[in-house]
């Protein structure tokens, strides 16, 4: 798994690629969070991310949590069929924006 | 599929995953029933190594097994670590799948996605091995 962090004005993005289980997800959480400490607005870039277990939902969690605690709000982009489907079946999903394509959810925050 | 037998940690996670995608394309497992029974295995597999081994301070392997039988596909997943059937566990319920996300206890959400997706499930302790058993239809 790999992150790659960056700004867009005051919207900050993360383009994550690969597979997120519970190996990777705590370093995901470690490299995510003082990126929602910093900006307000954010969006998570998964359209390269290709399996997602509870262990990112629960990270997931933690990013949405953090986020609504300081009023901020993040957008996920890109996710797959099968990410969506285990994202809609544990009751997830409804509470992300979601974007196709990473221009969308930039247009979403802005 | 040749057995594969790798030690009780994360980083054998991937490699699992790698066992899974194999078997299931030589068995001809369609694309969603693949990434289903690979999410089992990783749900299962971290299950097995947090608690049956990890919070019971056993140390051990895991080994994976895949096998065609008639029109399924079967999955096998052995261990030594503590007795544990995710058959009677108790999994979250429709409320509290739609709790609000500030609200949730995530634990069991694994469990829950596993007997969701598998097409058989069987647990059996034998001696002081656990075999945790999944089957697939190939359609």
């Amino acid at each position: 798994m790999l992150i790659d962090i960056k700004s867009e004005g005051d919207i900050g993005v993360a383009v994550i690629s690969g597979e997120i289980d519970s190996k990777t997800a705590p370093k995901a959480q470690e490299t995510l969070m003082p990126v929602i400490e910093k900006f307000n607005k954010f969006v998570m870039d998964m359209t390269q991310v290709t399996f997602l277990s509870s262990a990112g939902l629960r990270m997931l969690l933690l990013i949405y949590r953090q986020a609504t605690a300081k009023d901020g709000r993040v957008v996920l982009v890109g996710l797959s069929d099968e990410i969506n489907d285990t994202m809609t079946m544990t009751g997830f999903l409804k509470f992300f924006v979601v974007a196709d394509y990473l221009q969308n959810g930039i247009e979403a925050l802005a | 599929m040749e057995p594969l037998t790798l030690p009780a940690s994360f980083d054998s996670l991937s490699p699992l995953r790698q066992y899974v995608v194999d078997a299931a394309r030589d068995a001809g497992l369609s694309k969603e029933a693949t990434y289903k029974l690979k999410l089992i295995i990783d749900e299962i597999a971290t299950n097995i190594i947090s608690y049956g081994y990890g919070e019971s301070g056993l140390l051990g392997d895991i080994t994976i097994d895949g096998e065609v039988i008639d029109n399924k596909l079967r999955i096998t997943l052995q261990d030594t670590g503590a007795e544990f059937d995710l058959s009677k566990r108790e999994l979250p319920d429709e409320d509290e799948l739609s709790k609000p996300l500030e609200e949730r206890d995530v634990g069991g959400l694994g469990i829950f996605l596993t007997m969701r997706d598998v097409d058989i499930f069987e647990y059996k302790r034998i001696g002081n091995r656990n075999y945790n058993i999944f089957e697939m239809y190939i359609k």
